[in-house]
């Protein structure tokens, strides 16, 4: 019962990842996109209004949004997987986890200092993908055990 | 068999379990780690750093960091023996009433918000310097408790009005009395240090102009306050242009005070001269054209704009579209695109004499500031750090009076910081390793960008315990704090306490 309510949590956890992936560059674009809006209509914003705590822009909600996911959500929920993948007998659950806990890591690693190196921030969009691809991965790991399972008693 | 796989079964569990304490231990042990107690002062914060001065001071100086307010290595005096002159009668006599209410810009905009005296910004304190200047403030209703802090003028460190540092926070229906001799003219401002990250934004703040001795004949003086109301940009508490009279061929120096949390930038229509920076005036300073005056978070620059003879009107832009607007018959002048060059103050006017010598410092502070995971009193996310550490195990600063102090601060936090030093003023002396070539550029906000690392120093002629901290406020409240501490100096002030003081 224990272990199935595991297999389950896994495959919600890592899918979960894989969605909010999704989240990220859409808000990521989102912002960009009312950023230019917001200068084509004769905006204009200097640090003094970024760092003002209002909204410029509707859609600056889209950067917070980015960096809340990003910087807690994400690599909170990324640790639960690893510590859930601990409890699972699902085969390379564990490796899939760190793989993915590994990739976030380096994901925001790679957002903060592209502030500093733009040239990082593009790094950042081609891990997003691999990070998504290993979300999924982990993901259909279970899904493997599960069509395995019935097969064994045939071979005995 | 059955036995065998259940003790497999068995082992498994004990190994995932012992996997998620190893990852969960450490974590719950840095986080109870973090948290802060309810009251503390901050001469129990951190480490001390005597900038390498040990040997000259002797170690009984710095027992007493060690062995709290009043111990018993080194004569120590409370911060609340340094005043100004209680004898003197105030020349300048200004009572504030702070309100949290709702309150309306020039434009009609609501903005909830706190008001002093009924308006935000609050009145512009003018006084003449030398005089002695004495503001009592009154909590009439903000909730938190407010103070003022007299942003670059450097009072005597009790009327610092740092809560929890050099005075309790006001709480509701009570008043405190700020005295302080405004020796030196320039442009400065006030502001709450009480629950600063949300009281300045939300408009506990004002002007405080101080003017020379001897007036300038035949120049306009003009406030120019940038503060940001919900969003709304205003100057002096109005949004769009702010018309000021000038007749042709006059002068007109626009004070511009930047009160946000980030850094703007102020360019004009018309060739200007650069008078002064955080209320100092600049040596012999040349006129530009073409180039934009990057103004700090904080700080403050004075422009002196000569208007055209032919009457034609001269737009001053600060940060965007809109500003002042300087003119006589017609104020309609179009806006001027941000020139793509700055004034870089590294080498701007003529040298002149510090009233000290940098080259032998008694004290050599490093100021790093860096950003890294952690848990700040309990809350997790990726944090400031200053020379590696996190607050509030943050460097004390341990200097003594008539110390020569050198400071190098560095940032590679991947985002820009503007550091302000209470009570001083501090010197530019170079900037990536290139020295300073023009007129001594005195600050007391100065902009520290990603990357980079400027060499300053100050005279320790001001005894107390001062905050030198990020004024992106919001960051100061994420640990990026630190104080400069005077040997010998004590607060009988606490972090905390009856008085909820909270100085971020």
């Amino acid at each position: 019962m224990g272990k199935h309510l595991m297999k389950l949590a896994y495959k919600i956890l890592a899918y979960f990842i894989a969605v909010e992936v999704a989240v990220q560059a859409s808000m990521v674009v989102l912002g960009d996109a009312g950023l230019f809006k917001y200068i084509e209509q004769g905006g204009v914003l200097d640090k003094a209004a970024a760092e003002s705590g209002a909204i410029q822009f509707p859609e600056f909600f889209a950067f917070i949004v980015h960096g809340i996911n990003g910087m807690m959500v994400i690599p909170a929920v990324a640790l639960i997987l690893l510590i859930v993948s601990f409890f699972t007998k699902i085969p390379r659950a564990v490796g899939a986890a760190g793989l993915v806990l590994g990739l976030v890591v380096l994901q925001v690693a790679l957002g903060l200092l592209g502030h500093s190196i733009p040239a990082l921030g593009a790094l950042h969009g081609v891990n997003a993908l691999l990070l998504f691809s290993a979300a999924v991965y982990a993901a259909r790991r279970g899904r493997a055990a599960v069509v395995s399972t019935p097969a064994q008693p045939v071979r005995v | 068999m059955n036995a065998t796989r259940r003790r497999g079964a068995r082992i498994r569990l004990a190994l995932a379990g012992i996997a998620t304490l190893a990852i969960i231990g450490p974590l719950l042990w840095l986080w109870q780690s973090s948290l802060m107690p309810g009251t503390y002062s901050v001469m129990d914060m951190g480490y001390a750093d005597h900038g390498g001065a040990q040997a000259m001071h002797g170690s009984g100086h710095s027992g007493h960091l060690a062995a709290g307010p009043g111990g018993p290595s080194a004569p120590t005096r409370s911060l609340n023996e340094f005043i100004a002159d209680p004898d003197r009668k105030a020349d300048v006599d200004v009572t504030l009433v702070a309100r949290k209410q709702r309150f309306k810009l020039a434009t009609g905009r609501s903005v909830d918000g706190y008001t002093l005296n009924g308006t935000s910004p609050g009145p512009v304190i003018n006084a003449t310097a030398g005089q002695l200047v004495q503001v009592r403030l009154v909590n009439e209703s903000v909730p938190d408790g407010i103070t003022l802090h007299w942003h670059g003028v450097d009072v005597p460190n009790s009327v610092d009005g740092v809560a929890g540092v050099t005075q309790d926070a006001v709480t509701v229906g009570g008043s405190h009395v700020y005295r302080f001799v405004a020796d030196q003219a320039g442009t400065f401002w006030y502001h709450s240090h009480q629950v600063s990250h949300e009281q300045v934004q939300r408009g506990l703040l004002g002007a405080l102009v101080v003017a020379p001795a001897q007036a300038h004949a035949g120049t306009t003086d003009v406030v120019a306050l940038l503060h940001l109301y919900d969003g709304a940009r205003t100057v002096n508490g109005r949004e769009g242009d702010v018309r000021v009279d000038a007749s042709p061929g006059s002068r007109v120096r626009v004070r511009v005070i930047n009160t946000e949390n980030g850094q703007t930038s102020v360019w004009a229509g018309a060739p200007f001269r650069l008078l002064a920076v955080d209320g100092t005036d600049l040596n012999d300073p040349g006129p530009v054209r073409g180039t934009a005056v990057p103004l700090t978070a904080g700080g403050r620059a004075d422009l002196e704009v000569t208007m055209p003879e032919d009457g034609s009107p001269v737009r001053v832009h600060i940060g965007g579209p809109t500003g002042l607007v300087l003119g006589s018959r017609s104020h309609d002048a179009p806006p001027v695109p941000r020139p793509t060059t700055n004034l870089d103050l590294l080498g701007y006017g003529t040298p002149a004499p510090l009233g000290f010598d940098p080259d032998q410092p008694d004290r050599r502070f490093t100021y790093e500031i860096g950003r890294r995971p952690g848990f700040l009193d309990g809350m997790p996310g990726i944090w400031w750090t200053v020379n590696g550490h996190m607050f509030p195990d943050v460097p004390m600063f341990v200097v003594a009076e008539g110390d020569v102090v050198r400071m190098r601060i560095s940032n590679q936090s991947g985002e820009t910081h503007p550091m302000h030093l209470h009570g001083h003023h501090a010197v530019v002396l170079s900037r990536n390793g290139v020295p300073a070539t023009g007129s001594p550029w005195w600050v007391d906000s100065l902009e520290v960008p990603d990357g980079d690392s400027f060499e300053i120093a100050f005279l320790a002629d001001n005894p107390g315990i001062w905050m030198d901290h990020c004024h992106n406020l919001p960051h100061a409240a994420e640990g990026l704090v630190a104080h400069l501490m005077y040997e010998g100096v004590t607060t009988p002030f606490t972090v905390g306490g009856p008085n909820h003081n909270k100085p971020e």
